[in-house]
């Protein structure tokens, strides 16, 4: 696969020639691209600290850093909202109520890369080391379902949704409920066959020798999966992880759709929702929002930067 | 010892359908079950909870008398699947003695009836189940309430019969798949069963496609002329598809030109296939008067589509191209480059598009603007601007364009995709194996000459991926647009995605917004497949 070189510098490390005019050009350009890719993001940044007055005449740098700004962003966007309640007497935490967007997000996304993970491993697993019948016709009909565009899908996704919601509600209460709540917002994405692809293609790999002595020493398919395969298995692990992690925090069009609150809305729609309730107002706030909502993304971005580049390279998928 | 072979077996295959059970649930419910489910709700009258079903209706509403042409041509498509199909099958039975394989053809037969049966037994269940929610609605909800209304919808009458047929179907087929078994257990006989199921299934998806839309299409024109007027879809239909297969045939004369050895035989071959692409053309001229009652808006959004990948597939690819090769050099920094121009590709729409409402606002003191009068042009409205391109520079109506608005969004959306485009280049170059550039270097080649007879060619396969990658984004493409068009330039920035949203959230029209779905998903299979012929071609796989 041409992505496997995605992580992989050109072969081209060599004594470096000395800087010629081609060569600056070239580092200008580059330099150039630099300037046009991050630069939104250093404004932003910047302007994050300013006061209103500063962002709406675009000045570049802040004359003093408003650190304030972002208390308030928390706080008016209804990012986070962390309710501590002590003992008066003794001072002991008696409940701790956490809730607000990030709070949500990192909800769904933990409960859309867990699902995911325990619904794609042992599937791929199935494909990469087994034999039974009709395995390639599933596994095409898996594949299929990948070329089918994400609008034609809405729709009957969203029906689905509401139906099981009704089903799991009589089953289970109040509580069961999809729409609004958290199964619309993780559920659909569990059985991504992106993941399963990536982990097959992973899983076929694994030496044939292992298997041979892990059935002498009397081990079945499920303990070989679990003692043998995953330990094995860290870095398309880390990818499937890191790519739902980005799908889930940049996610918009579905959660818009089966939402009707806050509960558990995502922080891309509050941070949207922000915005839209404040145009054209407090554009210090709205950009000290953005920078808390991105930070995250860019954070685990530098973390797992091989991940990041080499999954993408495989998927192209934006949400 | 055969005894605990197949237990080892079964116990093999149970094993792993229990470990793709969760998986192939989940894939069923949210992957292949909602194409057709999609088909069936855009044929229906449908907001939030199922109504009647209308036909082609919704289609006609979207695309006018295009909408039955469309199905027309569908059908004629499915009855292709089905002949191919066929003659796989018929391959298969001439490989092997016909007279034994008989049998499992019939078999096959009934197989490929029965899935269709219970087909059609789903689908007339399915409105039924969901109307559950609504019957419940306002009662105290419990599981029993649910089950009961679960158990009677199976015993409607419609569902009902539907429902003995499947039963019927699976008895034969289970009798006929334990004949073959007991008598006929050939290698082949699998394959045949097989083949002849999918041959009997396509072929009856066609007849039914067809006879759905002929039927549909003489309802439409016999309403028109109880209401005193003519529906002429059938002299369309006729019209439109000649100018079709006229200009498909042109194109394929021009190509035969162009590889025709004499200059006398290619210039009577072009001017052969001109006439043919003239006279289609005009036999397409038809075409808009089909159109004449399609939703305008669809159509629009068709159009702010096609303008909208226009304008950014050609400009992101070549930067990122560009990009690459530079990174590709001998240079230092190269990752950190790479990272960087990740960046925006990464990061939520929805922050980044704040900052690039802010560069194209419509004040004076706005980023852009500035930069504006720096070179002395007057201030612009960007985001608010719904006067084209065209008009603003005082350029004639034809050359109009897209609105302002709809321009900053391009930038905006190729601002995010170069990173990504790059980085695909980059393991494309990476790919090319040295040996090539250092022959052509020492033959003397320049460095524009490498690029253009080593580099490009040997990079076409994944210039080839990359833009289909992003034509078909271009297509589904909502985030960026939806976050970043405003009020005030109404649906001049709307692309068909997005009115397709616009549609589903505010109105509730599931159904007309499912029809329109299929529409933009019927063209991006076209334009996968043209692509692939026309483009395919042209790549070169070293």
């Amino acid at each position: 696969m041409a992505s496997d070189k995605a992580g992989m510098a050109p072969p081209t490390e060599a004594p470096r020639p000395p800087l010629d005019p081609w060569r600056i050009a070239i580092y200008a350009v580059l330099f150039a691209g630099v300037l046009i890719a991050i630069g939104p993001f250093l404004w932003m940044i910047s302007a994050s600290f300013m006061t209103l007055s500063e962002v709406n005449l675009t000045r570049l740098l802040p004359e003093n850093l408003l650190w304030e700004n972002y208390a308030t962003a928390l706080r008016r966007a209804n990012f986070l909202d962390i309710e501590v309640v002590t003992h008066p007497e003794t001072g002991v935490l008696q409940s701790l109520g956490v809730s607000g967007y990030i709070w949500n997000s990192v909800r769904i996304t933990f409960i859309t890369v867990t699902g995911s993970l325990l619904v794609c491993i042992p599937a791929a697993y199935a494909f990469a080391r087994m034999n039974f019948i009709g395995r390639n016709f599933i596994f095409a009909l898996f594949l299929s379902t990948m070329m089918i565009p994400g609008i034609v899908m809405l729709i009957p996704h969203l029906l689905t949704v509401i139906w099981l919601g009704r089903l799991s509600e009589s089953l289970f209460g109040p509580a069961g409920a999809w729409f609004n709540n958290w199964p619309a917002l993780t559920i659909p994405f569990f059985a991504s066959v992106f993941n399963i692809f990536l982990l097959r293609q992973f899983f076929i790999q694994i030496p044939e020798d292992l298997w041979e002595a892990a059935r002498i020493d009397g081990a079945g398919h499920p303990r070989f999966l679990i003692s043998v395969v995953l330990p094995l298995s860290k870095a398309p692990i880390m990818t499937i992880v890191t790519l739902g992690f980005i799908g889930s925090w940049n996610a918009l069009m579905w959660p818009l759709l089966v939402t009707i609150n806050d509960e558990w809305r995502p922080i891309a729609v509050g941070l949207s929702n922000f915005v839209t309730a404040d145009t054209p107002g407090d554009l210090n706030l709205q950009m000290a929002a953005s920078v808390i909502t991105v930070i995250p993304i860019l954070a685990l971005y530098f973390v797992a930067q091989k991940q990041f580049t080499e999954g993408i390279s495989q998927t192209g998928i934006k949400s | 010892m055969l005894n605990t072979r197949r237990g080892r077996l079964l116990k093999e295959n149970l094993t792993a359908y229990a470990f793709l059970a969760p998986a192939g649930v989940l894939i069923f419910l949210f992957g292949l079950f909602p194409v057709a489910f999609a088909f069936f709700v855009s044929l229906h009258r449908w907001r939030r909870f199922p109504d009647s079903y209308i036909g082609l209706a919704n289609y006609e509403k979207a695309l006018g008398n295009l909408g039955y042409i469309l199905f027309f041509w569908l059908a004629l498509l499915a009855f292709a699947a089905a002949v191919r199909v066929s003659r796989q099958l018929a391959k298969t039975l001439r490989q092997s003695d016909f007279k034994l394989e008989a049998v499992p053809l019939l078999v096959g037969v009934i197989c490929g009836y029965a899935t269709l049966l219970a087909l059609d037994w789903f689908f007339k269940l399915v409105p039924v189940i969901m109307l559950i929610p609504r019957q419940v609605r306002g009662q105290n909800v419990s599981l029993d309430l649910f089950m009961e209304k679960f158990g009677e919808s199976f015993a409607s009458p419609d569902v009902y019969a539907a429902g003995q047929m499947m039963l019927l179907g699976f008895a034969l087929t289970a009798v006929a798949l334990a004949l073959v078994v007991w008598r006929f257990r050939t290698v082949s006989s699998a394959e045949v069963i097989v083949r002849g199921g999918m041959a009997t299934a396509a072929l009856l998806a066609a007849v039914f496609l067809l006879r759905l839309t002929i039927d549909e299409t003489n309802l439409a024109i016999a309403a028109a002329r109880e209401s005193g007027e003519s529906l002429p879809i059938w002299s369309q239909l006729v019209f439109v598809s000649a100018g079709i297969v006229l200009v498909a045939s042109a194109w394929l004369i021009f190509q035969r030109g162009i590889r025709a050895q004499s200059n006398r035989r290619f210039a009577l071959l072009a001017f052969g296939g001109l006439a043919l692409a003239v006279g289609g053309y005009l036999l397409m001229a038809e075409a808009p008067a089909a159109l004449a009652a399609a939703d305008d808006d669809l159509l629009q959004g068709f159009w702010v589509t096609v303008m909208y990948a226009g304008g950014t597939v050609p400009v992101q690819l070549t930067i990122g191209l560009l990009l690459a090769y530079l990174l590709f050099q001998p240079i230092r920094f190269r990752s950190f480059f790479r990272m960087v121009y990740f960046i925006p590709y990464i990061t939520p729409f929805v922050a980044t598009s704040i900052v690039f409402r802010i560069i194209f606002d419509a004040g004076k003191t706005a980023p852009a603007n500035r930069m504006l009068a720096i070179v002395g042009i007057e201030p612009q409205r960007w985001i608010l601007e719904r006067s084209s391109i065209g008009s603003l520079l005082g350029l004639p109506d034809f050359l109009a364009g897209p609105a302002l608005a709809l321009i900053v969004i391009m930038i905006y959306s190729t601002w995010t995709y170069i990173g990504y485009d790059a980085v695909i280049f980059l393991a494309g170059l990476g790919n090319i194996s040295g040996e090539l550039y250092e022959a052509a270097r020492i033959d003397g080649a320049s460095g524009w000459r490498i690029f253009r007879h080593i580099t490009l060619p040997l990079l076409s396969p994944t210039i080839f991926f990359l833009s289909l990658v992003a034509i078909i984004g271009t297509f589904q493409a909502f985030t960026q647009i939806w976050i970043l068009r405003t009020g005030a330039v109404g649906s001049k920035v709307n692309t068909a995605s997005v009115y397709i949203f616009d549609e589903l959230q505010n109105s509730n029209r599931y159904g007309y917004a499912s029809s329109m779905a299929f529409v933009l998903f019927a063209l991006i299979l076209l334009m996968t497949l043209f692509q692939n012929r026309i483009m395919g071609r042209r790549v070169f796989y070293g």
